[in-house]
């Protein structure tokens, strides 16, 4: 193979995608190969007894899936649900889980190398493990999550817990 | 030996297709024993593995080949009547069918090993020599065309055989038929992921999607209706029929699809026979199984988890309950035990037992046994009555066999049944009397998919409580609740029955503050009971359950969820739990 053409699918793979979606007046960025759809809000039915970020289950075309407010999840202050409210869908070790956030924006394309290590002082109320990185993308600043992290099998084991 | 069939979808159909041929002619060989002269079963036997050997000799599956082609000769002599059914020939038919199972269960697998099968093929030789002294070498090549009759015309052309058959044979006399598995080992045919289903099921499928499109048809030419200004009042009306059909055809097709999840506990069933046969053999015993109401049918995932508790059930039976054919005649039993295995429906759940006629469980033995083992103290086993200790063989470690042997006896049987009978939310009972045998009773729901639940409603939110636990509902003022020990009760008929507030259980934020009644739902698990207080009772409803995933698995007092005609979610709640935890609550309030 040419030096050339290998520079050229180097460069590609380098490159991954990102849903963009906004939790208030931040941007956040989460890989797309992990986000199976979004949707719009629809009925939540609330779940007794859990952890307050847990907004409760929808049904998903005959499938019962829990949905999280990053919002509560991030503390931030609660908001009302308004016509941009979308629920990303994700699928998370073969499950598949809901997280509402203000709005969804676009689908943009960045390279890895543009990803800066997140610096201390962002984690306001993030959770600092699921922070991936910060993309300065376009004169905009974009958060990159990884929500599986959120969920890693201590997390979950916690989240367990949390309900008992 | 290597995969080189290109075309999947011919291994697969291979795969389907002789998987169920050998099931059928497992069935098929005990029945034979049984009527040996039943000329038509041969034939029939004769054929599946005929037909199993055609196409296995069309993919190039030469060990399957080889075992297949010497079963074959062997049935064929049986055909023609040269040598007759017996003990020794069926053993080793039988072998060799599970050997045939062993290699396309490889195959299955993906993972084809080089299997020694050349102990059941001599063993198959053995029969063909000893039977007739024709030698063994020149028979079987014109054997293959004189099975014209039975030859089933889909079945391939058997061109390649003659070589593998003289391959088969050149290699036997030399190597070590010592290593030769002796598979009395039951394996397991269910396959997993593909279910039987009655065509007649798909049928009715097939018409009920058919009067869907009829009705889709409909509700098109009513929109085309609708365009060319047709009077709202007739459409109204048109429309309002049209809904209620539409509704109606989708609970049909609902149940249907339903239904096609339930399969008869004779697939489970069926594999006893051979396991009776084979355990009574080798623990020198004599046993009949009887088997009763095989066309029950239950979930397919309640099928699928039965199967191990019952052949350590079945396998308990024979070690331990039944006696030897002397012992039995010394207690004026008859010589031959009889095991049966039984299912039946009651209600929504399905019945299951156990049945032998051999010594019974001694009490006495089953206590010192396990205080030996230090699985209980002096003072608990005081304080237990004969059932408890009848329960103590479910636990883990308990064996009362002295000598551990290779069937039954580690003592890990018992708990595995206890294990997934939990699983399934069903429920043990052990039946025993000294001398006359004794009965283990499997209570399971009927499926695990479906259940009748009551709906009601908590303030604004919809819940659904299983059917199966709500023993009353009542219609009560808030002023008659009163108080013990600081819980609510309500006197109902000389007792207090504990009540709990689900609204305050569940967080619900309170709607109205003062209403003329309220609701209880009374449910009870074994001898406890409660009240749910609730707002409102909706009704009763047939409802699936779908689970709220990993991550909400543990939600105390839900149960899981379903899905309500207007694609809300309705919780379900967990009686059982929710009783666990009032205890709790009291016991705390008293220590």
């Amino acid at each position: 193979m040419a030096t050339s053409a290998s520079n050229s699918i180097e460069i590609k793979e380098e490159r991954i995608q990102l849903v963009s979606f906004k939790i208030g007046n931040e941007e956040h960025g989460i890989d797309v190969l992990k986000v199976r759809e979004i949707i719009r809000m629809s009925n939540i039915t609330r779940v007794p007894n859990t952890p307050h970020y847990i907004e409760g289950v929808i049904n998903l075309r005959g499938k019962v899936i829990p949905i999280i407010s990053l919002r509560m999840k991030f503390s931030l202050p609660e908001a009302e649900n308004d016509n941009r409210t979308r629920i990303i869908v994700m699928d998370m070790d073969n499950e598949l889980m809901g997280f509402v956030v203000d709005s969804v924006a676009e689908v943009i394309r960045i390279a890895i190398s543009e990803i800066q290590p997140p610096p201390p002082i962002v984690t306001g109320g993030i959770d600092q493990e699921c922070l991936a990185g910060v993309i300065h993308h376009a004169e905009r600043l974009l958060v990159l999550l990884d929500l599986e992290k959120m969920f890693s099998p201590d997390e979950r084991k916690t989240f367990t817990d949390m309900i008992q | 030996m290597s995969l080189n069939t290109e075309d999947q979808e011919l291994l697969e159909g291979f795969l389907t297709e002789t998987t169920e041929l050998l099931e059928k002619v497992g069935d098929d060989l005990l029945a034979l024993e049984k009527t040996p002269d039943d000329v038509e079963l041969l034939n029939r036997i004769f054929r599946s593995v005929h037909t199993v050997k055609g196409a296995a000799s069309f993919l190039e599956f030469e060990l399957l080949v080889k075992v297949t082609h010497k079963a074959e000769d062997v049935l064929n002599k049986l055909r023609k009547g040269e040598i007759s059914v017996n003990i020794q020939i069926m053993d080793v038919i039988l072998e060799a069918v599970d050997l045939v199972r062993l290699l396309v269960d490889d195959i299955k697998k993906e993972n084809i090993v080089e299997r020694p099968i050349e102990g059941t093929i001599t063993r198959l030789e053995a029969v063909l020599i000893a039977q007739d002294k024709e030698p063994v070498a020149n028979e079987a090549p014109p054997e293959t065309p004189s099975v014209p009759s039975a030859k089933e015309s889909e079945s391939p052309p058997p061109a390649v055989l003659p070589q593998s058959v003289v391959a088969a044979q050149n290699n036997d006399p030399r190597e070590t038929p010592s290593a030769a598995p002796q598979t009395s080992v039951n394996i397991e045919t269910t396959d997993k992921s593909t279910i039987r289903i009655d065509v007649k099921r798909v049928d009715d499928l097939m018409n009920q999607v058919g009067e869907l499109v009829l009705e889709r048809n409909r509700m098109s030419h009513l929109n085309s209706d609708c365009l060319g200004r047709i009077n709202i009042d007739v459409f109204a009306d048109e429309f309002g029929k049209l809904v209620k059909r539409i509704s109606f055809i989708t609970s049909e097709l609902q149940m249907q699809v339903l239904k096609m999840r339930l399969v008869p506990v004779g697939n489970v069933f069926r594999k006893f026979p051979r396991i009776v046969r084979n355990l009574a053999r080798d623990l020198g015993k004599q046993a009949d199984l009887k088997i009763y109401g095989e066309d029950t049918e239950l979930d397919r995932s309640v099928v699928d988890e039965i199967g191990d508790p019952l052949i350590h059930l079945v396998r308990n039976a024979l070690d331990h309950a039944i006696e030897s054919a002397d012992e039995r005649l010394a207690v004026g039993k008859p010589r031959v035990g009889c095991v049966t295995l039984s299912a039946s429906h009651e209600g929504n759940n399905i019945i299951i037992s156990i049945k032998d006629d051999g010594r019974g469980l001694d009490p006495e033995k089953i206590a010192s046994k396990a205080l030996e083992k230090g699985i209980v103290t002096t003072e608990q086993l005081d304080a237990m009555g004969p059932k408890d200790i009848f329960d103590l063989i479910f636990l883990p470690g308990f064996s009362t066999k002295e000598k551990v042997s290779d069937l039954s006896g580690r003592g890990v049987g018992m708990d595995v049944v206890r294990t997934n009978v939990r699983k399934l939310n069903g429920i043990i009972e052990v039946k025993s009397e000294m001398g006359q045998g004794s009965e283990i009773i499997l209570k399971l729901p009927l499926t695990l998919a479906i259940i009748q639940s009551l709906m009601v409603e908590i303030e604004d939110e919809t819940y659904s409580i299983p059917l199966s636990a709500v023993i009353e509902t009542l219609r009560v003022k808030e002023e008659d609740f009163s108080s013990v020990g600081g819980r609510e009760v309500l006197r109902l008929r000389q007792s207090a029955l504990p009540l709990m507030r689900l609204q305050q259980r569940f967080g619900i934020s309170q709607q109205e503050n003062n209403r003329e009644f309220l609701y209880i739902v009374v449910v009870g698990i074994a001898e406890k009971r409660l009240g749910l207080v609730v707002t409102r009772l909706l009704g009763q409803q047939e409802v699936a359950i779908k689970t709220l995933g990993n991550y909400l698995a543990n939600v105390p007092g839900i149960a899981g969820s379903t899905i309500l005609g207007d694609g809300k979610v309705a919780l379900i709640v967990d009686p059982a739990k929710l009783i666990d935890v009032g205890e709790e609550e009291l016991f705390r309030q008293a220590s």
